[in-house]
């Protein structure tokens, strides 16, 4: 099975990105081309979920295209969320320890708690 | 007992020899003397005898003179005749009677009237008598016939005188006038008075005098007995020759013990002899009683000298004596007595001083052998638990393939000696590989032996870590030039068999070639290019050799101690031998090699016997196949993307069809991923196109894989580990990630390079595979 990219809610302030297959040395340009695309019109500030729940399986190529993701959105002070890793590609970044622990998240509730939280902090803040 | 002594010996060899010297210089000294007491008895006797006449003949001269007086003065005056004669009678003592008897009717007779006789009697009176008037007329008797006859006078026979009883002897002498004969005076003499005269001469005792007549008649002796009788024939005769010779001679005779002397000297003026009579025994009696004496007394000296000497070498070889018996006591092994202190400075001190230290020091020897005897014990078995030890790292002689029985493996060592330093050693590695080595370590015995067992487990340990047979070598050789003062050195050749798929990699350092023979092909040697032996080049290179083994082929490995063994006249096994022999065992069947090469060795080298260690190693490869339930991949393709992609498909598939399960699956195309997309974006070849082969394997417990790529050298396990912070993003350059997941995925994995290129060898585990039957 090859590699599928599915984008849902795209907005400036908030895409989901829905991964599905294998991505890896062959496939890692496609995402690379398809995840530029949403990455830039995402403005400052901006949160991009990746949703791994149907990544079966990823290499060093396919780390690497997400740590580029990562790295663009941090340049715009965004913040990249992995939603529910598969085994396989779990076990892949813990050993290269690809990314903080609390941006990995088990369920889109779980996910949606984390991003009500934030989005109370910020709005305490601005009321501060 | 007493005579097997030296000292008696030496007494009776002295005493032997000195009776010997004297006796014989005695019997010399008895022969020298008595020669000279002979000489001085014939001239003693001889004077003595002529003494003796003398004496005598000086009295008859006085009868003689007397007779021939009366004759000469009566013959003018026979008137006077009576009182001449009584005068003449008075005067001499000696005369028994003397007679003028004149011739009948002659002047004479008429004017003396009477023919006067005067005796002497017995009371020494004189009586006269007148013969004219005697019975029987005197003229007529034969003393004055014969008388008248002899005109210068004559002594007669000697006669028995019946008026005055005695034995008498007379003298006549004739009475002339004017030329005619008037009578005859006669004088008598006694035979005692003669005796009286011839025992008056001083003669030795034992010696005999006598005077004897012409006519043999004993006119006087010593032996008074024999006065008037006749002497034997044999003494007459003597006396008789004495005559003619010097006046003795050596007679024989009957009645005397022994032989005599006899010396005679005739008497002036008569027809008489005076004779002396010397036994033998008398002259020699005084100097055999000397000798005798001398004799005894000279036995007394010897014998006392033979006791003195038997004392006094009894004394000087009492020290003698002890040295046997302490010689006796050597022989027997008893080193542990004392002998008695010696002051002497002799042969015997010096002699017992020697034997003493000899002593001590055989017997500080004999403690030292003993001492080396014990140690020598506690070396051999030393030596033998050595031996036992030596044997205990060798594995048997005999290995089949427990898994699939793809492979046997037949093995013989055999040291000249009790250790020796030839060795083989087999053992399975990861990735079912047979590492399967053998070697011979320079020179032979206990040094050798610790170097083989240095070697043999220096490459069970390395083993692990080497990725290829030349890379053990090379592993191997840096360790064993390690402290090497000796300068030792190993011949090894070693081989990785793939289990699997009868694939062989093999490197030699110096060692004897294999040989290969196969079912249907003749055996015939390997050519290995090879490095030197181990331990002698830090940084030598070990040339890899890969030999495919065909279904049946033996390769067969040995150690010089084979091609080296002689028969008895010295002619070497040799490598042809062995290709002959191999050839007659491959006609002849299929059993062991080994035992019947090693047996064929024995055989030819049983007269000179074995001088090197032999090791021998046979591996035959049957290819039965894989086990029950494995699988295996094997590709090759050209080094692009895509076609990496479509091998890792098949892998996976490969897999499933194995029954491994999902997340081992993921994590192998993961490894194999990661490696492969390398080789294709890193380390494609200049030259040419390179490929990738891969061989995939599911056995039991495991996935093998292996990775061959002919591109440029890349090992992945030289790169370090990237820094990881967390977040992949944080890094500006993102590198290294994939190498990091190969080390962390796989279980093994093992690089290597040589002229083929990059080889890595893979393995997974899986504990979870289903689990065959194992018999517990």
């Amino acid at each position: 099975m090859a590699f599928k990219l599915h984008i849902d809610a795209l907005s400036p302030h908030k895409s989901t990105l829905h991964l599905e297959g294998r991505l890896d040395a062959l496939t890692f340009g496609e995402f690379d081309r398809e995840a530029d695309k949403v990455l830039q019109q995402m403005e400052s500030g901006s949160t991009l979920v990746l949703d791994l729940s149907l990544l079966e399986y990823i290499s060093s190529a396919g780390l690497r295209s997400i740590a580029k993701a990562r790295k663009l959105m941090r340049a715009r002070d965004g913040q990249t969320l992995l939603l529910n890793p598969q085994v396989q590609v779990r076990k892949v970044f813990d050993i290269v320890k690809a990314v903080p622990i609390k941006e990995i998240f088990q369920s889109m509730h779980e996910l949606d708690t984390y991003l009500d939280q934030i989005q109370r902090k910020m709005l305490g803040e601005d009321m501060e | 007992m007493v005579l097997r002594s030296l000292a008696s010996r030496l007494a009776v060899w002295v005493l032997s020899g000195a009776t010997v010297v004297f006796v014989a210089s005695g019997f010399l000294l008895f022969r020298m003397v008595g020669h000279r007491l002979l000489e001085q008895t014939h001239r003693e006797s001889e004077a003595l005898a002529s003494q003796g006449s003398s004496l005598i003949q000086e009295r008859m001269d006085k009868v003689t003179n007397t007779a021939r007086v009366l004759a000469a003065i009566i013959g003018p005056r026979p008137g006077d005749a009576e009182s001449l004669i009584r005068d003449a009678m008075a005067e001499n003592a000696d005369l028994a009677g003397l007679a003028a008897a004149f011739v009948p009717n002659t002047p004479a007779v008429k004017s003396a009237g009477q023919s006067p006789f005067v005796s002497r009697q017995y009371d020494g009176s004189l009586e006269r008598r007148d013969l004219l008037k005697d019975p029987l007329p005197y003229w007529e008797a034969p003393w004055f016939k014969k008388g008248v006859a002899c005109d210068r006078g004559c002594w007669q026979a000697p006669f028995l005188s019946q008026s005055r009883h005695r034995q008498l002897v007379s003298y006549s002498s004739v009475m002339q006038v004017d030329g005619k004969v008037i009578g005859v005076v006669n004088a008598d003499v006694t035979l005692d008075w003669l005796q009286s005269v011839l025992l008056s001469m001083d003669v030795p005792a034992g010696t005999h005098v006598f005077v004897v007549d012409w006519e043999g008649m004993y006119l006087a002796n010593d032996t008074p007995g024999l006065v008037g009788k006749k002497a034997d024939s044999p003494l007459l005769g003597t006396l008789r020759a004495n005559v003619t010779s010097d006046g003795w001679s050596s007679l024989h005779l009957q009645d005397q013990q022994g032989d005599v002397w006899v010396y005679s000297q005739p008497i002036r003026g008569t027809d008489w002899n005076l004779a002396l009579v010397v036994p033998n025994e008398l002259i020699y009696a005084q100097v055999q009683r000397a000798f005798l004496s001398v004799l005894v007394t000279g036995a007394f000296t010897l014998l006392l000298l033979a006791l003195l000497t038997m004392m006094i070498i009894r004394r000087l070889l009492t020290p003698l004596g002890m040295l046997a018996e302490g010689a006796e006591l050597v022989a027997r092994g008893a080193l542990d007595f004392a002998l008695p202190k010696v002051h002497r400075s002799d042969e015997i001190g010096r002699l017992t001083r020697a034997f003493d230290k000899m002593r001590q020091e055989l017997a500080a020897h004999l403690v030292e052998l003993t001492r080396i005897a014990r140690e020598q014990q506690r070396l051999s078995s030393e030596l033998e638990i050595a031996q036992q030890i030596q044997t205990d790292l060798l594995p048997g002689p005999h290995y089949l393939d427990a898994r699939c029985q793809n492979f046997e493996l037949f093995a013989a060592l055999k040291p000249a000696r009790i250790v020796g330093g030839d060795l083989y050693s087999y053992f399975m590695l990861p990735g079912q590989r047979f590492c399967v080595i053998i070697g011979d370590v320079a020179d032979k015995g206990i040094p050798a032996a610790l170097f083989m067992a240095r070697t043999i487990t220096l490459a069970k340990a390395m083993s692990t870590r080497a990725q290829s047979p030349q890379h053990l070598l090379q592993l191997l050789n840096r360790e064993l030039c390690k402290n090497n003062e000796n300068c030792m050195f190993v011949t090894l050749l070693c081989g990785f068999l793939d289990a699997v798929s009868g694939n062989m990699a093999m490197a030699s350092a110096g060692h004897d070639p294999p040989v290969r023979w196969g079912q249907n092909v003749p055996p015939q040697w390997l050519p290995l290019a090879s490095g030197p032996a181990l331990g002698l080049d830090e940084d030598a290179l070990y040339p890899i050799h890969r030999v495919r083994m065909r279904p049946g082929d033996t390769l067969l490995m040995y150690t010089d101690g084979v091609t080296e063994a002689t028969d008895a006249a010295l002619i070497p096994y040799g490598g042809e031998r062995i290709i002959a022999r191999i050839g007659q065992y491959h006609e002849g069947g299929d059993g062991d090699p080994v035992k019947f090469l090693v047996d064929d060795i024995e055989h030819y080298s049983a007269e000179h016997g074995q001088s090197d260690d032999i090791a021998l190693v046979a591996l035959r490869w049957n290819h039965v196949g894989l086990e029950e339930g494995a699988s295996m991949l094997e590709l090759v393709f050209p080094a692009a993307l895509h076609e990496v992609f479509d091998t890792l498909g098949r892998c996976e598939e490969t897999l499933r069809v194995a029954s491994v399960p999902h997340d081992l699956r993921t994590d192998v195309r993961l490894v194999l991923e990661e490696l492969m997309v390398n080789m294709v974006q890193h380390g494609r070849s200049q030259e040419r196109e390179d490929t990738i082969g891969l061989r995939l394997t599911v056995v039991e417990e495991a996935i093998l894989v292996e990775l061959n790529h002919d591109g440029e050298p890349f090992d992945p396990l030289q790169s370090g580990s990237p820094s990881l912070t967390g977040d992949i993003a944080d890094k500006e350059e993102i590198g290294g990630l994939g190498i990091h997941l190969v080390r962390a995925m796989a279980s093994e994995l093992i690089y290597t390079y040589d002229e083929y290129g990059n080889h890595l060898q893979l393995r997974f585990a899986c504990s979870y595979l289903p689990e065959h039957d194992h018999g517990l």
